[in-house]
């Protein structure tokens, strides 16, 4: 059992108040010192169906799931049904038996069981249903060693919106949970010690802030947007904060409608972006092609669900990868990044103002609802380095008839003008045109056209975020993964490298222009590579295939069940050895 | 000071794509002659067009002019007034970009009642893949795609405006190019989202609603007896009647536009500072 790292699910309705419940404990175990990490796995609708919400808490950072679940806080029944093969041997159930009991056939004798009334001592002894969240939140501070006063202290501060009378209340819950197991239970479950360092100057934050918050640092000041789970965080946090700044967020009529806004304000000088998920990026896919088209900077985020169709709307796939990288008629530009962990998130949506408007193309933040909803612990952001670039944008009068918005230059970007700019009137037009912005359809210039075009993102890779390379002494056999699966893959690594089997990993930032180098030079130096990924058709197996050609010592280890890798069906999958390993399947 | 500019001061180097004896070349001469006697600056002029053969239009006027996909004139535009709220911002389309596959977007640009003009070139037909019907073709047109005659009866588009909230609603022919350029003249003038629909007959595929046909079925709306441009009944009777097609500003009214009222005292959103990037460093605090 692994000491000071524990994994907490709160399982019941939607609707009941776990993901409340979930937060406050998250960020109880932050200001206790510990890096935390959490998971939001939540039906597609407002009231019932069940939910859970994972908090992990250790003494090391985490970005993702451990195997198993050490506590299992289950509200219900079903939450005990459907998770109890996810516990832990040696782990702990705290089921409200207010209402149901534990049938015989479902225990487990390796689990220890706390079977208490929650709900009635809410109703009865306090007189309020509601705040059986906050005794449940008592009665694991007590069974696992939270700060008492840490845990008061946040109750407080969440509360005191509400007045005196809720604050009181809760505080009361949570003494009645630890009560309640003082004055029931003789001991509280071994292995547990949850006293860490001190809290420092960290934060905790979730996926979806972090690229919002480093698109408005990067400069962008117009957002449109239509909601779509799970990227509408990151439009209402845009709505709360750019007009503070200079710029304004439109919520569009649809998903065809944001990105021809993001285009229309970007075409006027002003940095844009919009943020969707599958089914919205398949109906921006037409105006994602006429951006790169007329040479347009614009990003889309794309926070990446279970499909196709409306799929799995709340689950965490990588599915959308090779939608994003070919998707759209004609050839054209453009750039895809991934953030793997929250930190990254916000630097890489800085990056990915910045290389939008200096080659002149649509940008992608590719995340995942593994990443984009969860929330984790990291040091303060810096602002060293972080620079607003905005290339070859013209400013100053220009003299009508010598500028052309599309003149072939060395590296292929053009000099920009925005509408008010004297003598840069033009025609942008999704038709192909000659330099000047005039339509034509004549052979020569289009072949000139394709490869100036094209030649882009050649310029651009230099400039374009390097993989995260994580080398084990030793190590002959390596790891590829991009996105929310940096967690899980880092962790295999380390538990490989701890049992005498060492691994590398490669952690793929950049996903288009394809990192072709990177790729090849990491498969040399390794005798067996796992490519881990969310698909059902190895996604980003293929475009490794596609540089590499098809050898024998690439590997695939997939999962799609639109749950996120648990570090130990990695461990696994490298162990076996097999060709193709399906994971959680 | 003021401006002197003439229709030619609004004009392309780049010849028309049009047929001979297009609607459309009515349409663009009293635009340039608006934009002129308007004393626009053509820097401060952006004109978003969609697809088809009115969306050609964008190249003809010296403007800064964007050419986009199908039907998706109105968000680029919407966008642009929001992005630079001291441009003059026009949009220009068809039946088929703004009735068919940007339908959505006329309705809720309507709805948003952003300050900016809105020409739906009308020639009730698709002329650029030849002549199949279009939103506005008439119930059994023959075509192409309607062998057996149009099966869908026409969208009253400016009726459509009109109920979903619509501030300046007129339509005009593209054979009456003096008043033609007093309605775009109005419409640019007009605080709030202005459509102006211009039947502009298509000399190659309709050889039922032709310049002629247009003169013995258009008159204005001025002479309804009593008519009232601001009297939302009186303007919903006119367009939906039997018979003629009035011509005219239909309606006019007033209410907050939609870049007033996203942007309020925001200075235009082009001279936002983006460099001073550490100026946000104490958002994160809320994180901690």
């Amino acid at each position: 059992m692994i000491l000071n790292n524990i994994e907490v699910m709160f399982g019941g309705q939607a609707g009941d108040g776990s993901l409340t419940t979930g937060d406050m404990i998250a960020g109880v175990f932050k200001r206790m010192g510990l890096e935390v990490y959490t998971y939001k796995d939540f039906p597609s609708r407002i009231r019932g169906g069940h939910t859970n919400y994972v908090i992990r808490a250790g003494t090391t950072p985490n970005y993702g799931m451990a195997d198993f679940v050490d506590c299992l806080v289950a509200f219900d029944l079903e939450a005990v049904q459907l998770h109890i093969d996810e516990m832990r041997s040696g782990g702990f159930i705290i089921f409200d038996n207010t209402d149901e009991k534990i049938p015989a056939e479902l225990r487990r004798d390796d689990l220890n069981w706390y079977e208490i009334p929650i709900g009635k001592i809410a109703k009865e002894d306090l007189g309020l249903e509601l705040v059986r969240n906050t005794v449940s939140l008592g009665v694991i501070a007590e069974l696992i060693g939270m700060d008492p006063q840490i845990l008061r202290r946040d109750v407080t501060n969440i509360y005191k919106r509400k007045g005196e009378k809720v604050v009181d209340i809760n505080i009361r819950a949570i003494e009645a949970g630890e009560q309640y197991i003082r004055d029931h239970f003789a001991s509280t479950p071994s292995g547990y010690t949850l006293t860490a360092s001190a809290d420092g100057d960290r934060l905790i934050m979730m996926g979806n802030d972090a690229i919002a918050y480093g698109s408005l640092v990067g400069g962008c000041r117009f957002m449109a947007g239509y909601p779509i789970t799970p990227a509408t965080d990151v439009l209402e946090w845009m709505a709360k904060h750019l007009p503070q700044h200079g710029g304004a967020v439109v919520q569009a009529e649809d998903e065809l409608a944001a990105v021809n806004m993001i285009i229309g304000a970007a075409f006027t000088g002003v940095r844009s972006m919009t943020a969707t998920s599958g089914p919205g990026l398949s109906l921006m896919t037409e105006g994602i092609g006429l951006a790169s088209s007329l040479e347009i900077p614009i990003v889309i985020v794309e926070c990446a669900r279970a499909g196709p169709s409306t799929g799995l709307p709340t689950k965490t796939e990588q599915s959308n990868l090779q939608h994003i990288i070919f998707g759209g008629h004609g050839e054209f530009p453009k750039i895809v990044l991934a953030p793997g962990t929250v930190e990254e998130s916000f630097y890489l949506a800085i990056d990915a103002q910045n290389l939008a408007e200096k080659y002149q193309m649509p940008v992608f933040i590719l995340s995942e609802q593994a990443l984009c909803q969860s929330k984790a612990t990291l040091p303060r952001l810096s602002f060293e380095g972080v620079e607003v670039d905005r290339g070859k944008l013209i400013t100053e009068p220009v003299v009508f008839g010598e500028y052309r918005r599309f003149a072939f230059t060395e590296d292929h970007v053009s000099p920009r003008v925005i509408p008010g700019t004297e003598g840069g009137m033009h025609l942008a037009p999704g038709s192909e045109h000659n330099d000047g912005g005039v339509i034509t359809e004549n052979a020569d210039n289009r072949k000139r056209m394709m490869e100036k075009r094209m030649g882009k993102m050649e310029t651009a890779r230099p400039d374009l975020p390097k993989a995260n390379l994580f080398v084990s002494p030793g190590a002959r056999v390596g790891i590829i993964g991009y996105g929310s699966n940096r967690g899980p893959i880092a962790e295999a690594q380390d538990r490989l490298n701890q049992m005498g089997e060492p691994v590398n990993f490669l952690q793929l930032k950049t996903l288009w222009p394809f990192p072709d180098d990177d790729v090849k030079a990491f498969i040399e130096a390794n005798d067996h590579v796992y490519v881990v990924e969310n698909t059902y058709t190895g996604q980003l197996a293929r475009l490794i295939r596609h540089v590499v050609g098809p050898i024998e010592k690439l590997h695939d280890v997939r999962k799609y069940n639109g749950r996120p890798f648990r570090p130990i069906e990695i461990i696994d999958a490298v162990r076996t050895g097999s060709a193709v390993s399906l994971a959680g399947v | 000071m003021a401006l002197v500019m003439s229709p030619k001061d609004f004009a392309t180097a780049t010849p028309s794509w049009w047929c001979p004896g297009c609607g459309d070349f009515g349409v663009l001469a009293s635009l340039k002659s608006a934009c002129a006697e308007l004393a626009l600056n053509p820097r401060d002029v952006a004109f978003v067009s969609g697809i088809g053969c009115s969306g050609k239009i964008s190249g003809y006027l010296h403007s800064y002019a964007f050419h986009g996909v199908h039907g998706r004139a109105l968000p680029v535009a919407t966008a642009v007034k929001v992005a630079n709220n001291g441009l003059t911002v026009i949009a220009a389309g068809g039946d088929g970009d703004g009735f068919a596959i940007g339908a959505g977007h006329f309705l809720h640009a309507v709805r948003r009642n952003p300050n900016i003009t809105y020409i739906v070139m009308d020639n009730q037909t698709y002329g650029l893949t030849k002549g199949q019907s279009s939103p506005t073709s008439d119930l059994g047109y023959v075509t192409g795609t309607s062998p057996s005659g149009n099966p869908d009866a026409p969208l009253n588009g400016m009726a459509v405006a009109l109920a979903a909230g619509g501030t300046f609603i007129a339509r005009g022919f593209s054979a009456q190019p003096k008043k033609l350029i007093e309605l775009i003249k109005a419409a640019i003038e007009h605080p709030g989202f202005s459509v102006v629909e211009v039947m502009s007959p298509c000399v190659t595929f309709n050889k039922h609603n032709t310049f002629a046909w247009f003169k013995e079925n258009v008159f204005d709306v001025t002479q309804i007896e009593g008519y009232d441009h601001t009297n939302k009944q009186h303007a919903f009777e006119a367009l939906t009647a039997d018979g003629k097609i009035p011509l005219g500003i239909i309606y006019q009214s007033q209410r907050a536009a939609f870049d007033d009222l996203v942007l309020g005292d925001t200075p235009p959103l082009t001279t936002a500072d983006v460099y001073d990037t550490g100026r946000f460093r104490d958002i994160q605090d809320s994180y901690r």
